[in-house]
């Protein structure tokens, strides 16, 4: 989002209140959501009920092309609509609400860095499995983001999507890495989100951030989402301070409300 | 060529055994109803005339010449045609020619002859291979040739085997580059290839096509085309990208031509901007249409722009969904108009356009597949296809329409230009009227007739009409809009109008 437009968003959210009707748009839930886009649109809702702000989650199977960033998810409130983790924060904050106030310069700083962190490594791992793993992308990856189309556009879109992925990763030097090599990654950046969250119920002391439901969104899924190998659950599920922060946050914002964000 | 041996009257003509050279000494000693023979191959073979056109014009005022001043004469003149030769021919096949120069051995006498290579010239024009046919007709010279025999010789040049075009193209915040490629005589029998590429600093388009008429029978073809077309449409802050194979088999039944078409599209819709509404937003993403589709077309006007007197009957169907994708749909739609001229050179011209879309099964219909009403080409006085529902200033089109125009087409006032350039131009008096609405299907025809009859957006006017070649016209018009709804935008005052396809 540019400069210009993220002025403006902030401008006219300010002016109204967070309506009652807000959606969250998202693919769908039984047949078509990948693992990445399950994350990223769990990570949102987590941090939306953090801000105690009431949002609708609607499945639709052209979601990723409804965003206006193509990204998902997307929130439609009001008149406005806004994509990602990072400019739906910036938006609630615009509108009086925000988890991150409390926080000193050095402290938002970390949690700015811990963030970019989940997103270059968990993210840009579980697009690589989704995407660049043979096995994973031919038996889950293809046939469910294929699933809302007929054939020929089935095949069209999947291996675009594929062949756009995997264009990415070689960009940004993923393309030769080994699915082994990835899952160490994965490893380290577990081990680096569990030393800093040590003994703490969330990564900033007793109130929870953006950083928390971000991490909240990628750790939960992937030790919900069945795949081709359970490998990757596996690496998370060594870190126990881990398991608990998720299983924590799951009972408090997800179980008590009685909404489970993978059984509804 | 060998023609059929028929209609032999030896006796009828002395057999010019002559030489091609001394045509002049020769004239003087033969009778008046040879001398006039060898004038008329004189002036049909003009070894100084290059100009087609002149040679049938020439040809034409001699069948004038024949049939009016000298009716006795040509009457009597019973011939053969022994043998037709085409000359230049260089790819394409003999056999397509047969068909079309055929007629030409079925002529008994001189005129018919005329006629009849006239007529053949036309069709091998119409055929869009040849740059240029000249027509010979001789006497028929050799062992076999018959005192009465002729040789038809057809000279033409070929077209090129390909031709390329290269255009730039400014407009609209975007510039493009257009490059063009034609195969007119691709495979020696007519065929034709084209392909277009534009490629523009915002959209880049494609299109390949390939035409097959039938041999003798140009009217019954076959077109296979493959294509990408973007298209940027901002009052519904829509941006569709199409890409198709489609294939076409047109042939004509009776006084109509019917098209039949098969039409597979990969479409994708998106915003314009992040400022388009949600409605549209939700309309984004991949879609697959495959069709099957329909047309019937009678025209007997004159013209196609412009035009002075007939009638126009289109009747369009499609069917969508049946051979796959994931539209689902039926539409018809039809287009009537009719022209009468009345005093001092003015035309009274009534059109009607009428289209329903039924969607089949629980899918509603897409934004691209509705229909769109208003603008300069159809009810003059609203703003380009800006009437009936709509969200957030974006229109989303509707389910049935229908629109109706009555215009009054005078030369302009005091003529100036007469029988030249200003007979480009026409002023005009309109009154347009139309609807376009949503309809929510299980009421009924009664109420859906009902909903189309209310609240009827109309506009009356005058202006200048520019005619452009036979394809386009530019209008120049004063329109008062009038039964305006909440949401429609008007272009109240001068609206200017370019197109093709006009109410």
């Amino acid at each position: 989002m540019s400069l210009a437009a993220d002025a403006f968003v902030s401008q006219m959210a300010a002016a109204e209140p967070w309506p009652e009707n807000a959606t969250l748009y998202q693919p769908l839930k039984e047949d078509q959501i990948l693992l990445s886009d399950c994350a990223s649109s769990l990570a949102v809702q987590a941090y939306l009920r953090m801000c105690d702000l009431p949002v609708q989650v609607v499945c639709k199977a052209n979601a990723e092309y409804m965003s206006p960033s193509g990204k998902i998810p997307f929130i439609h409130v009001g008149n406005q609509v806004v994509s990602e983790l990072g400019p739906i924060v910036q938006f609630t904050k615009a509108k009086g609400h925000s988890l991150s106030d409390g926080l000193d310069d050095v402290q938002r700083a970390e949690m700015k860095a811990y963030m970019e962190l989940v997103n270059n490594m968990l993210l840009t791992a579980e697009l690589y499995i989704q995407w660049c793993d043979d096995a994973t992308a031919a038996e889950i990856s293809r046939p469910r983001y294929s699933s809302p189309y007929s054939w020929p556009l089935s095949n069209i879109l999947a291996y675009q999507k594929q062949w756009e992925v995997r264009r990415k990763m070689n960009a940004i030097g993923w393309g030769g890495k080994t699915l082994e090599q990835v899952y160490e990654d994965v490893s380290q950046c577990c081990q680096a989100l569990s030393q800093r969250l040590g003994t703490q119920p969330y990564f900033f002391n007793k109130q929870p951030t953006e950083l928390d439901a971000l991490v909240f969104g990628h750790l939960f899924t992937i030790l919900t989402t069945r795949l081709t190998s359970t490998e990757l659950a596996e690496r998370i599920k060594s870190y126990s301070n881990l398991l608990s922060f998720c299983r924590r946050i799951e009972q408090s914002y997800f179980e008590s409300k009685r909404v489970s964000p993978l059984k509804d | 060529m060998q023609g059929p041996e028929l209609g032999v009257q030896a006796d009828d003509i002395e057999a010019p055994e002559i030489e091609q050279e001394p045509k002049q000494e020769v004239l003087e000693n033969k009778d008046v109803r040879f001398v006039l023979f060898q004038t008329v191959i004189k002036q049909l073979s003009p070894k100084d005339s290059h100009i087609a056109q002149i040679l049938s014009l020439h040809c034409a005022l001699i069948w004038m010449f024949l049939m009016f001043l000298m009716p006795p004469v040509s009457l009597v003149f019973q011939v053969v045609v022994q043998r037709v030769h085409v000359d230049g021919l260089g790819r394409t096949k003999e056999d397509l020619l047969t068909y079309e120069i055929a007629e030409v051995f079925r002529a008994k006498n001189l005129i018919d002859v005329m006629r009849k290579s006239h007529e053949a010239r036309q069709k091998l024009l119409r055929l869009g291979i040849f740059r240029k046919v000249e027509v010979v007709i001789d006497t028929s010279r050799g062992e076999d040739a018959l005192p009465n025999g002729l040789d038809v010789t057809f000279e033409v040049t070929e077209l090129r085997r390909m031709t390329g075009s290269y255009n730039t193209m400014v407009g609209n915040n975007e510039g493009s580059m257009v490059l063009g490629l034609k195969l007119p005589n691709v495979l020696g029998r007519a065929e034709k290839l084209t392909f277009q590429f534009s490629y523009g600093t915002k959209e880049t388009s494609y299109g390949l096509s390939f035409f097959k008429p039938q041999p003798g029978h140009f009217e019954r073809n076959i077109s296979l085309n493959v294509y990408k077309v973007t298209g940027q449409f901002p009052w519904s802050s829509l941006r569709e990208t199409d890409r198709g194979v489609s294939a076409e088999l047109s042939f004509p039944v009776w006084k109509t031509n019917q098209t039949l078409k098969w039409e597979g599209v990969w479409r994708e819709l998106g915003c314009l901007a992040r400022t388009a509404s949600f409605a549209v937003r939700e309309e984004s993403g991949h879609s697959l249409k495959s069709s099957l589709s329909h047309a019937m077309v009678i025209d007997t006007r004159n013209s196609s722009i412009l035009p002075r007197k007939g009638g126009l009957l289109k009747i369009h169907q499609e069917l969508a969904g049946y051979t796959g994708g994931d539209a689902s749909f039926l539409k018809e739609d039809f287009e009537i108009q009719l022209n009468k001229t009345l005093f001092w050179d003015s035309v009274l011209s009534a059109s009607l356009w009428g289209g329903l879309l039924l969607p089949i099964g629980d899918k509603p219909t897409s934004i691209a597949d509705r229909f769109y009403l208003g603008g300069p080409t159809s009810i003059r006085g609203f703003s380009m296809y800006s009437m009936g529902p709509q969200s957030e200033g974006d229109y989303l089109g509707g389910e049935a329409y229908w629109a109706g125009g009555l215009h009054l087409y005078t030369p302009l006032p005091f003529r100036p230009g007469r029988g030249g350039f200003g007979d480009l131009f026409r002023t005009h008096f309109f009154l347009n009227a139309g609807n376009l609405c949503n309809l929510n299907y299980g009421e009924g025809p009664q109420a859906h007739l009902k909903k189309l009859a209310e609240c009827i957006r109309w506009s009356y006017g005058l202006g200048i009409v520019l005619r452009l070649g036979n394809i386009a016209r530019l209008e120049l018009n004063y329109c008062i809009p009038m039964g305006v709804q909440s949401g429609d935008r008007i272009c109240d005052g001068v609206q200017f109008g370019a197109g093709i396809r006009f109410l």
